[in-house]
């Protein structure tokens, strides 16, 4: 280097050359943001947007307020008024930190050691946690319907419980009105029905009140809701479980000891009170995407369940569940494999708007 | 509702404005401490070099111009033509040294930064604000005491 270079080299750039080099950096910046495509995560069976800022709000106001205190055992508002909108006294309903909470109590309140636990496969994974952890055993079904469930506490010396998801996490499937009473009149006394409708309010096949009708007469059933799916509120684990009438007991033992978060309760009452359109608009907006995502996938030869829910649990006709799910990874959408869910030929794949059925099926055509 | 009080939306960037660190092209690559210590006695010359040629502007570069102009007047007799070269003459050396001085404190900048500094304006400005004043006030002296009314003053208080 010259003695000239030596010291130009500390020259520093006008202004303008600044200028022009970041005005350089933004345009590229600008450029990659839109040759960019994001992701499209459909393993995920919760709600993908945000929540609503009044239940961002009322959760505010409740922290500002004080959390140092502990909150409503007896959570009389968020009960009353979810009691109001299902239409039954507010002591058939209690709250828990989501419905995967309330239904592990039920089954360490229901089993002795040893008794089972009757669930369907693939189902909620956490089924036979739950009985295990009940210090009895999970009895898999592999069959749907109701018959299989008979024919298994025909069969099995011991079950004290049934676990029943509807519509069902993989598969989607929504067990019917009168299949449930016909399961409900045909079980011997003594077994009960745990029914799993986190993920109801995505059905459109029956009206999401039938369950709750059931329970009037059929003390041995217990269903169990969430604001976790549908409502979009994940994040604050809370869902509730309704019984027959004069199941207080039984509810009494199920309900969390030292109650659930206020922060929970406000974010679920907010909900209940502001946002049942908006949970109404998006439940539709899934019901009209479903049966399109359902017809092109069978055109392209998928086996795919009847689902009732916001996923469709399709089978490739010869890809495996981990190799379709790891192309379509590559490519940029992300589905559920099937091995860790139950069934390794399927996928789980989530419904979300017209353009990422759209995005899905086109990156299907191409990857797989 | 936006809550978090350092997003403004990138209206106002996180400093005063004028106290942006320097840009280079590339990393400079600054020499041992010798050099550094060598960069560092060259800018001082180069300083008090600048400070010369401003001590120039305010007194010998003019004088000199009225000798060229008495000089012209001289040699040909003409008044006019006297004043003319000493205009031009004024105007020439007063630009010619503005110019180099500039081309001095630039180059100072970059010396003190091969010095280690981070020198990011020059010094010229200030050297010539200071010089004016130190000549003014010596101007002041020689016109008001040695040579103008404070001589008059002490030779009449003398005369008394």
């Amino acid at each position: 280097m010259g003695l000239l270079d030596y010291y130009r080299q500390f020259e520093g750039m006008s202004e303008e050359e600044v200028n022009a080099e970041l005005r350089e950096q933004a345009a590229e910046r600008r450029r990659k943001a839109l040759t960019r495509v994001e992701t499209l995560d459909l393993s995920l069976t919760t709600w993908p947007e945000l929540p609503h800022p009044r239940i961002v709000s009322a959760i505010t106001f409740v922290a500002r307020r004080g959390l140092h205190r502990y909150p409503h055992l007896s959570a009389s508002d968020l009960r009353g008024a979810l009691a109001e909108h299902h239409g039954v006294d507010p002591e058939r309903l209690i709250l828990g930190n989501g419905a995967a909470d309330l239904l592990s109590a039920a089954t360490r309140a229901l089993l002795e050691p040893g008794q089972q636990l009757l669930t369907h496969w693939p189902s909620y994974p956490l089924y036979p946690l739950m009985a295990r952890r009940a210090h009895g055993h999970a009895v898999r079904v592999a069959d749907t319907g109701v018959d299989a469930l008979l024919e298994a506490v025909a069969r099995e010396p011991d079950v004290r419980a049934i676990a029943i998801a509807s519509p069902n996490d993989p598969t989607g499937e929504l067990l019917a009105a009168a299949e449930l009473r016909r399961l409900l009149e045909t079980l011997p006394a003594g077994v009960a029905v745990l029914l799993d409708e986190a993920l109801v309010d995505f059905a459109d096949a029956q009206p999401t009140s039938t369950s709750i009708e059931l329970l009037e007469q059929h003390p041995q059933l217990l269903v169990f809701r969430s604001f976790s799916k549908a409502w979009g509120l994940a994040g604050l684990r809370i869902g509730y479980a309704i019984g027959a009438p004069g199941a207080g007991e039984l509810l009494a033992e199920l309900a969390p000891d030292l109650g659930v978060s206020e922060i929970s309760q406000a974010g679920a009452f907010e909900a209940l009170h502001s946002c049942s359109e908006l949970m109404q608009d998006h439940v539709r907006a899934i019901c009209d995407e479903r049966p399109r995502l359902l017809a092109a996938l069978r055109q392209r030869g998928f086996t795919v369940a009847d689902s009732q829910a916001n996923f469709v649990w399709a089978a490739h006709p010869t890809l495996p569940g981990a190799e379709l799910a790891a192309r379509l990874a590559r490519a940029g959408v992300l589905v559920a494999a099937g091995d860790a869910l139950g069934e390794p030929r399927h996928v789980r794949i989530a419904i979300r708007s017209e353009s990422a059925t759209d995005r899905l099926l086109s990156t299907i055509d191409k990857a797989a | 509702m936006r809550t978090d009080p350092s997003e403004n939306g990138g209206l106002f960037v996180g400093r005063r404005p004028g106290t942006a660190p320097v840009r280079f092209r590339s990393l400079p690559q600054r020499g041992g401490d010798v050099r550094q210590r060598i960069d560092g006695s060259i800018a001082t010359i180069m300083l008090a070099a600048i400070t010369l040629l401003c001590l120039l502007c305010w007194g010998p570069i003019p004088i000199a111009c009225l000798w060229l102009g008495s000089q012209a007047n001289y040699l040909t007799g003409s008044v006019s033509l006297g004043l003319l070269v000493s205009f031009a003459a004024l105007f020439a050396l007063l630009f010619g040294a503005l110019s180099l001085m500039k081309r001095l404190d630039n180059a100072w900048i970059l010396v003190r930064r091969a010095a280690g500094y981070d020198q990011r304006t020059g010094v010229l400005g200030r050297i010539f604000a200071a010089t004016a004043v130190v000549c003014a006030l010596a101007f002041l002296l020689w016109f008001l005491v040695i040579h103008g009314p404070g001589t008059s003053l002490v030779a009449r208080g003398g005369g008394n």
